[in-house]
């Protein structure tokens, strides 16, 4: 195997996880007795589509605006080889501390809303910081400790909601609009994609030159990679992961905030829905590059969109359908040990031919 | 003091009882895998699973069979077993991705529990036309002996058989040595693979009828995300009790407890029951902490000679 071929691999793997997983899905929605075909094409032009007053193309950008920066933070975990999924407690820490600050301090709004970005920032690093510490002081295992963090962040969300923040006491428990000074504005109306949008392709492109052109970067990728080797080479490999670990809940923090300022204005139980899950598996099939994240959040956010815009909507098919597609492919990518001899003896015959 | 006694009622000790249950049989599946040496997260799934399958098969045995037709115990209990089997073919599935083609088993748990989740919901809309919650009013739950279900008495042996099987048997020795030092078990000739093999789909076992419990066991219904959490918390309750089913017993025992007292207490008073709902994570956390830093205090120390 040379080193085109490794690359080439690397490409089909995830290519033949999500053929894998349409032809499963296909079976899915066949057995609502509607055509596949259809379906996904109903679900394409809901999740891709350029039509109608609002175009499914930008809500589904705008969909996938905290996918890109969950997706991020779980990426650089991984890069720092810390198999961290507490990406979704820093993503409620960042959106409680903006919806808490947001209606408490009353200063101009060039001013409070980079402030907002500021402690949501930090508090989602803080939050990422202790599986971190755990992980890299005590040994604890970054997965089990993850998913206590996740729990507790959902319980102080609904606790927090429930009663200091709570806006009225009527059915729902959710926090008070935000002043409208501080939305962040959005590009089509009723769209959700706007400002947030560009500010996550910023990231985009700091985490790709970060990552590949910069000492930092390098030292990240090395310690990840092979930790003895960069301990060798002289890099505090702890100091590292603590360093990036604080950089994914900065990350995942920053998503929260966009999403209270740019989206929904206020925060009530359920707000983040799994979108921390979502992060990772768009980290995993995005190969844990930045550009990788970008394509792959875009694509399983149009999924979603698709499913629950076109499949739903239009065909009746349940919207979970979209959920059973994202599931399905990363699946297969786990699975991925008992296809690839096939796939390896398929690209080295190919090879042989030219 | 009144108002305190009157507070702990015999409901609320029946409730957590009640409560343990699931949160027990999913414990002790995480224990057993632990033992072993697999992280077995895929537990919150199967438990979800579980629960679907027997609820759909003891429908589907009432509805179109003689026997279901006739007597409504029969088809929960065909549910039930169909219920066990599924989990079975789970942990074989887990077991020998894990064994013979070395997948990530935690990549593989994370899409599989977010592919339950999710999958429950589709079949249930699609097939029954049922947005959130599925019941049907001909089925009948597991006969209860006394005030508690057949399943919760199965719980108890269930632990007991483990701990006999953990400290008396040949089998809890190896299971022992292969979760510890897999290759210097592997080297006195056990088979590393087999106990794999017999954690993972005894676990499967436990986490789907942890599962049924909750669908045809107390209740007779399936609600979206029904297992919330409960295959977590037996995650951590294995952990705090230190993988031992006795420890692992006690764990759930006051998991369930806190969540009965939780219950309670929205009920009753106006005191948020978040802060005691809170208690089995922190504590996990903490108990996770000192047990892992003891470990590597231990492995520093062994390295000096």
């Amino acid at each position: 195997m040379n080193k085109q071929q490794n690359r080439l691999m690397n490409v089909l793997v995830p290519v033949t996880a999500l053929v894998l997983g349409v032809f499963v899905a296909s079976l899915l929605i066949a057995m609502t007795e509607v055509s596949p075909f259809k379906a996904f094409g109903v679900l394409v032009s809901g999740a891709f589509g350029c039509s109608g007053k609002v175009w499914p193309l930008c809500i589904t950008l705008g969909q996938s605006t905290p996918l890109i920066m969950t997706g991020l933070a779980a990426m650089f975990a991984f890069r720092a080889g810390i198999f961290c999924i507490a990406q979704e407690s820093q993503y409620v820490f960042g959106a409680i501390v903006a919806a808490w600050l947001g209606v408490t301090l009353h200063w101009p709004s060039f001013l409070l809303v980079p402030f907002i970005m500021l402690c949501s920032m930090v508090v989602g690093a803080l939050a990422a910081e202790i599986p971190a510490v755990l992980k890299v002081k005590l040994g604890v295992n970054e997965i089990i400790s993850s998913i206590m963090i996740n729990n507790i962040a959902t319980l102080v969300l609904e606790y927090l909601v429930a009663f200091p923040l709570r806006a009225d006491s009527g059915q729902k428990a959710q926090s008070a609009v935000l002043p409208q000074s501080l939305w962040l504005p959005q590009f089509i109306k009723g769209s959700r994609w706007g400002v947030s949008f560009v500010i996550a392709l910023i990231c985009v492109v700091v985490a790709y030159i970060v990552l590949w052109k910069t000492s930092y970067g390098y030292e990240l990728r090395m310690a990840g990679q092979a930790p003895l080797f960069a301990r060798y080479g002289g890099i505090d490999a702890d100091q590292v992961v603590l360093n990036a670990m604080a950089v994914s809940g900065a990350l995942a923090g920053l998503a929260g905030c966009m999403e209270v300022l740019g989206n929904y204005h206020r925060i009530m139980t359920g707000f983040s829905s799994g979108l921390g899950f979502d992060g990772l598996s768009v980290a995993m099939l995005g190969l844990s590059s930045p550009i990788g994240v970008f394509i792959v959040a875009i694509l399983l956010a149009g999924i979603r969109q698709g499913a629950q815009l076109g499949l739903q909507i239009n065909l009746k098919i349940p919207r979970e359908l979209g959920g059973v597609l994202i599931a399905l492919i990363i699946l297969f990518i786990s699975l991925q040990n008992i296809y690839t001899p096939l796939l390896k003896k398929f690209v080295s015959t190919s090879s042989l031919k030219e | 003091m009144g108002a305190f006694l009157s507070f702990f009622t015999w409901n609320l000790l029946s409730s957590s009882i009640r409560l343990t249950t699931p949160i027990l049989l999913a414990a002790l599946a995480a224990a057993l895998c632990n033992k072993a040496g697999v992280l077995n997260l895929a537990i919150e799934g199967e438990m979800l699973l579980g629960a679907f399958v027997a609820i759909v098969v003891s429908y589907l045995v009432r509805k179109y069979t003689g026997m279901g037709r006739a007597h409504a115990v029969f088809a929960t209990s065909v549910g039930v077993a169909a219920s066990l089997g599924f989990g079975m073919l789970l942990g074989w599935f887990m077991a020998s991705i894990h064994s013979r083609y070395h997948s990530d088993l935690v990549i593989f748990s994370i899409a599989f529990n977010m592919l339950s989740s999710e999958i429950t919901v589709y079949i249930m809309r699609s097939v029954f036309h049922q947005n959130g919650t599925w019941t049907d009013p001909s089925l009948v739950q597991l006969p209860a002996i006394g005030e508690y279900n057949i399943i919760v008495y199965l719980s108890w042996i269930l632990t007991v058989v483990l701990i006999i099987v953990f400290h008396k048997t040949v089998f809890g020795r190896h299971l022992k040595a292969v979760g510890e030092a897999p290759e210097a078990a592997a080297s006195v000739g056990i088979s590393v693979k087999r106990v794999h093999y017999v954690a993972l789909i005894a676990g499967g076992m436990l986490a789907c009828l942890g599962g049924a419990f909750l669908s045809v066991g107390h209740l007779i219904l399936f609600t979206r995300d029904m297992s919330s959490g409960r295959g977590w918390l037996g995650n951590a309750a294995a952990l705090f009790g230190f993988n031992n089913p006795g420890g692992t017993f006690l764990a759930s025992l006051f998991f369930g407890f806190a969540d009965a007292v939780a219950l309670r207490l929205q009920n009753v008073t106006k005191i948020p029951p978040y802060i005691i709902q809170l208690m089995p994570y922190v504590l996990t956390l903490v108990i996770l902490s000192v047990v892992s830093f003891r470990a590597k205090k231990k492995r520093s120390k062994n390295a000096l000679y």
